[in-house]
């Protein structure tokens, strides 16, 4: 794996150029002063590598919360009918991914690309994508990737990772894509001093973590095999339940959600359009059948669904991991305060009493 | 289309191994034929594909499901009724919610779209030499039908087959005609029960599972479908229990609501499975540590 060691001023030239070819997504304040937003760059707009975690996670860009992917003409005069798919390919560059945000992608290829059959509407978006991921210095209030094995900084799945060290970035290469765009680049190779002051920069940042993610390092790992095994009461469900607002915000936030509903557009007359639109578990509408039959009608069910998706090993098979990958995002914008990182204190709190 | 289909992919090998290359991303268009109905609300319609070679390849196994895009209205999944040796491709369907009820309302000559087949499909070739029991409860029948028809295709590497057979009212009993022809296989045994006496009706009154004791069931070497209401299900299940039958061999499909069918959008999610490919069929030692309710 080469390494190299490349000047701010030669990171924004890569942005620049990478805009001639593809269409470059990275960090943003937006306003300026205001929220981080991982969004598309405007034409010699560079990405601000400095910013704090972006406020939604980059799955926008290719799992977007709504998308068309059929059009169809249908005329019942003549019973004629015309399908026409919707979806097309934009070779896109994802400049500066948080580790935590460059695992969530990680977790739905293997997802959407890597079970019986491929999703080929995610295959479109992420088949040409550009992955160059950033290292985590400076960790928020509510991170806990250190918890759950995905930052502070990458370690696979990239095609560059970058580090900001004293004296420029430190530029690794995980993969042939990265490598010819390293190539084509012309940067100095770094050395072993830079690993070092990488080592140094990630030791920082570790211990930089709020106190709520090193105290649940170890409670993680005894949440999964519980929620696993099964042995939580129903009570802290029920108590989970009842703080639940069903608003689907963590299911928005989340890195790794990928429950979708395909609609298609009424009152179109004619020309119709199917949508695929991001969805949430928690919405009691989720699994309700035609005549009402709703299998997971309370609450706290469909909570403990979202958790056991999260947390169990049976579903961390499909990603190679746990369903969690520490953004901490749900935490932030829970009204109830069942957060992820708060779900597996409250069990913490159950199997040590 | 069909040249876009076939380029939407499966994990190489999986459709191979299975024989079943199904249509995975976009509908294909199928020609509604004919419109029968069947009872109240329940209308079975015949349908073909527009590309003669696509309706050449298009495979079943019995058990699995389609998604079938009524246009304007949405998607759904529908069980397949047909058996998969020359039986002509159809699907019943109640009118129930809002896709099905626009599916009522078209004629012969509209069109459709067809995605699939999806599912693993119930149990043949592992049950050969056994005695089968269907438990249909109203348009439970739907499913299993399919079974029943490849299994009588197959008479001779059966036990006893016997189909139990429940709904509300005369009326509401689904394929009266194949029945009858299913009755002049050698050794087919039906059992047909409406909920509450009526007029012009001499056969059993009550619920299906009464009739598991009025049709003496075998139990050893047996495997039992059973397909119906939730509240059908568990009374049946219960006596087919008591009887001594295993949970192994009580086989049942499930139903969810779906909207992809490739195991992608999760809707159809119990516990650790997706129904839509680890299912529909699970015997019912699976569906007890599914670790959700059914």
């Amino acid at each position: 794996m080469s390494i190299y060691l490349v000047s701010s001023e030669e990171i924004k030239a890569l942005a620049l150029d990478l805009q001639k070819t593809h269409e470059v997504y990275g960090p943003q304040l937006k306003p300026p002063g205001g929220q981080v937003f991982f969004d598309l760059l405007a034409a010699g707009e560079v990405p601000d590598l400095d910013a704090a975690i972006p406020s939604m996670p980059v799955k926008e860009i290719l799992f977007p919360q709504m998308e068309r992917i059929l059009k169809y003409r249908y005329d019942p005069e003549a019973q004629q009918v015309e399908i026409e798919k919707q979806y097309a390919e934009k070779p896109k560059v994802l400049f500066g991914l948080r580790p935590c945000d460059l695992n969530g992608i990680l977790c739905l290829d293997r997802f959407f690309l890597g079970q019986e059959f491929v999703d080929d509407v995610y295959l479109v978006h992420r088949r040409q994508s550009i992955l160059i991921s950033n290292t985590c210095s400076a960790p928020w209030d509510q991170c806990l990737c250190v918890c759950t094995h995905s930052g502070p900084a990458a370690e696979e799945g990239f095609d560059l990772d970058l580090t900001r060290l004293d004296d420029g970035y430190l530029v690794q290469v995980g993969s042939a894509k990265g490598q010819a765009i390293a190539d084509a680049q012309g940067w100095q190779p770094a050395g072993e001093e830079h690993l070092a002051a990488k080592k140094a920069v990630i030791e920082r940042s570790i211990a930089s973590f709020p106190e709520l993610a090193k105290d649940n390092k170890a409670w993680i790992s005894r949440a999964m095999n519980r929620m696993t095994t099964g042995f939580i009461k129903h009570e802290i469900w029920e108590y989970i339940g009842n703080q639940c607002l069903e608003c689907g915000a963590c299911a928005f936030v989340c890195p790794t959600c990928s429950c979708f509903n395909i609609e298609d557009a009424q009152q179109c007359g004619g020309d119709c359009e199917r949508l695929r639109t991001r969805d949430s578990c928690s919405f009691e509408g989720y699994a309700r059948m035609a005549g009402d039959h709703n299998p997971r009608k309370p609450v706290e069910d469909r909570r403990n669904k979202r958790f056991f998706c999260k947390l169990s090993y049976s579903q961390s098979k499909k990603y190679l991991r746990p369903g969690c990958v520490g953004c901490g995002r749900c935490q932030w914008v829970c009204p109830g305060d069942i957060g992820l990182p708060n779900v597996v204190q409250y069990i913490r709190r159950e199997t040590s009493a | 289309m069909a040249q876009a289909n076939a380029q939407a992919r499966h994990r190489p090998g999986s459709c191979q191994e299975t024989g079943v290359c199904p249509i995975v991303a976009f509908p294909e268009v199928v020609n509604i034929d004919e419109i029968r109905d069947e009872a109240p609300e329940v209308k079975t319609f015949y349908l073909s594909f527009l590309d003669p070679e696509l309706a050449a390849q298009f495979t079943l196994k019995s058990g699995q499901f389609i998604m079938c895009t009524v246009f304007g209205a949405g998607e759904f999944a529908v069980s397949l009724p047909p058996s998969p040796e020359n039986d002509r491709f159809h699907i019943t369907v109640r009118a129930v919610g809002k896709v099905t009820h626009a599916l009522h309302a078209l004629r012969p000559g509209d069109k459709l779209g067809v995605r699939g087949p999806f599912g693993n499909g119930f149990p043949f070739d592992e049950i050969k030499g056994r005695n089968i029991i269907y438990v249909a409860g109203g348009i439970g029948l739907i499913p299993l039908r399919s079974s029943i028809v490849h299994a009588l295709q197959h008479r001779e590497e059966f036990g006893r087959i016997i189909l139990l057979y429940g709904a509300r009212s005369a009326r509401d009993l689904l394929y009266q005609e194949d029945i009858v022809e299913w009755k002049k296989n050698e050794g087919f045994e039906t059992f047909i029960t409406i909920d509450r006496p009526e007029a012009g009706w001499s056969g059993h009154v009550g619920f299906v599972n009464k009739l598991i004791e009025a049709a003496g069931v075998p139990v050893d070497n047996t495997v039992a479908f059973v397909c119906g209401p939730p509240v059908m299900f568990n009374s049946v299940i219960d006596e087919l229990l008591r009887r001594g039958m295993s949970e192994h061999d009580i086989v049942s499909t499930l139903e969810r609501q779906m909207k992809c069918g490739i195991g992608k959008c999760q809707h159809c999610s119990i516990g650790r499975t997706l129904v839509c490919t680890d299912g529909p069929v699970y015997t019912y030692h699976q569906i007890k540590t599914l670790g959700e309710v059914i």
